[in-house]
């Protein structure tokens, strides 16, 4: 793969140099984010809008809380500071998954008991960080946090193409299970779906989505770039395909434009910010369409 | 119909059957038959356990005793009391029945062939021209229709119907019974759980009457001479 993201460097490069493209795409940290941008685009639309529909919202943000502890795990178990992708995936995946085993067990109320994780998971983080922290460059901690461009190398793109490829290959085909799931288990069984099973692959779908996503958007933002989207494009669309298609359009603009916007004018804010701010701004635009035209006032009267 | 009149339902056959929720008996020891392509409504009170049993075939309850489908079952088709849906969610008729007709996954649209399909259950259902329409902006009884035409598609072999005809105008409830009755002439077995026992009077083949466990089985007739008995 690496060459492959080569021969793609030298040529944008290359354009950059001849003046075709902009300044930015001459370094090599900017080609590679753009290239995770790509792949985290279409992939935070399609799987956002499941996410909305199903309103785990807040899942995902447990998540990212829980990556803070696997970044911890990883530092104290001698891992990559910058990439500690096995304790982080380690970590998150059992932290879905007991969510997830306990929410069928007790039949709580979604909210309620992803509030109870969510918590654990900021106070053990947090607690696990502040004694990791003096082992650790305070920027590797902001760079989990929010996001770095600058950390991008070809591991994270590997990582996310190997994401990429298991939501194709397994989401893809279960999109219609999963979300038939949520909408009406009796429905779901009468269709031949194990209702468990796709429950317990769409949590692992997501908490693969979002520990890979961390590098680039950061573990306090990735719920914002799985929603935000997804809920723009609901606000000027009447059906799914269109829904799905506009979630993936705003999702990749977001991160393409999150990245390139604070180079070209040099703005000091971190990519996650950024990425989170530029969809912001989308999600308010489509607020102002949906609140003024007939067209998309009355869609849900 | 054409489509329906190869078919050949299944027997469905509750053996025992019983089901507590949170230390409330549900179930208690139902067990009865229902006989290959008869068109067999479930009657009782509120809270007498008629939607839980449908469930309980369909595997979704923790119940004991047995369930047996004597026959093909698949096809199922199943029309529940509602689908629970965000009604912001920009979602058209197509899109749902899409959702719950392929693998394919609904955001990349039906193909032709299947558009035709549900093009065509859509039509038989009354409700053609909605296919565009979103599915949150629906009238009660016109989701109905459309949770019956995603019944009808792939043509059943057992259709189980939880009180389908709520909220549907007269003229609805006619086409249902002529849809249901058409399929039950096809062979079709259907299980239907109804509220209306004038409705019953006129459909149904064969009765259970339940609250909890069975007060009665037999042929429709023997409404007659429980008058009221499930209200």
């Amino acid at each position: 793969m690496n060459a492959f993201y080569d021969f793609i460097r030298e040529q944008l490069q290359a354009l950059a140099a001849s003046g075709v493209l902009p300044q930015p795409f001459e370094y090599t940290f900017v080609i590679n984010a753009l290239l995770c941008a790509m792949l985290i685009g279409p992939l935070l639309g399609v799987l956002g809008s499941m996410v909305m529909i199903k309103r785990m919202a807040f899942f995902s943000q447990s998540i990212g809380n829980a990556a803070m502890t696997g970044v911890a795990i990883g530092v104290l178990v001698g891992e990559s500071y910058t990439s500690p992708y096995l304790s982080m995936f380690g970590f998150c995946l059992l932290f879905a998954l007991t969510l997830k085993y306990t929410q069928q067990r007790t039949q709580l109320a979604n909210d309620t008991l992803i509030g109870v994780f969510l918590s654990i998971s900021l106070a053990v983080g947090a607690s696990l960080l502040l004694f990791v922290s003096a082992k650790i460059n305070t920027h590797v901690m902001e760079s989990v946090l929010f996001g770095s461009i600058l950390a991008v190398d070809h591991t994270d793109m590997n990582v996310l193409l190997a994401v990429m490829l298991a939501c194709a290959l397994i989401g893809l085909p279960l999109y219609n299970a999963m979300l038939l799931a949520s909408l009406n288990p009796s429905l779901a069984h009468a269709r031949g779906i194990s209702i468990r099973t796709v429950e317990y692959l769409f949590v692992v779908l997501v908490t693969l989505v979002t520990v890979a996503c961390l590098k680039i958007i950061g573990a306090v933002l990735v719920e914002a770039l799985l929603l935000i989207p997804a809920a723009a494009a609901r606000n000027v669309t009447r059906s799914l395909p269109a829904m799905v298609g506009l979630a993936v359009l705003i999702a990749t603009f977001s991160c393409v434009v999150g990245i390139l916007l604070p180079m070209q004018f040099h703005i000091p804010v971190p990519t996650g910010g950024a990425i989170v701010l530029v969809a912001a701004l989308v999600f308010l635009a489509t607020t102002v369409i949906r609140a003024t035209s007939p067209r998309f006032r009355g869609a849900s009267a | 119909m054409s489509q329906a009149s190869a078919v050949r339902g299944p027997a469905v056959v509750f053996d025992d059957v019983s089901l507590r929720l949170g230390g409330q008996t549900v179930l208690d020891q139902v067990s009865f038959r229902i006989e290959p392509g008869a068109l067999h409504c479930l009657v009782g009170p509120n809270g007498g356990g008629k939607t839980s049993l449908l469930r309980s075939l369909l595997g979704q309850m923790p119940h004991s005793g047995h369930i047996h489908v004597e026959g093909a079952s698949k096809p199922l088709g199943y029309v529940p009391q509602s689908l629970d849906f965000d009604r912001n969610v920009p979602m058209t008729v197509n899109d749902v029945m899409a959702l719950l007709g392929q693998r394919r996954p609904a955001f990349f649209g039906a193909g032709r062939r299947q558009r035709a399909v549900y093009a065509q259950a859509l039509q038989r259902t009354g409700v053609g021209e909605l296919g565009a329409q979103a599915f949150g902006s629906l009238s009660g009884g016109q989701r109905q229709r459309v949770l019956l035409a995603q019944a009808l598609s792939p043509a059943p072999r057992l259709l189980l119907l939880d009180e389908p005809s709520a909220g549907i105008d007269e003229g609805g409830v006619r086409l249902l019974e002529a849809l249901v009755g058409e399929l039950h002439a096809g062979g079709v077995t259907v299980l239907w759980v109804n509220h209306d026992l004038q409705q019953v009077r006129r459909i149904a083949q064969s009765v259970t009457l339940i609250n909890q466990r069975v007060l009665a089985h037999g042929p429709a007739s023997l409404l007659d001479d429980l008058p009221g008995a499930a209200r």
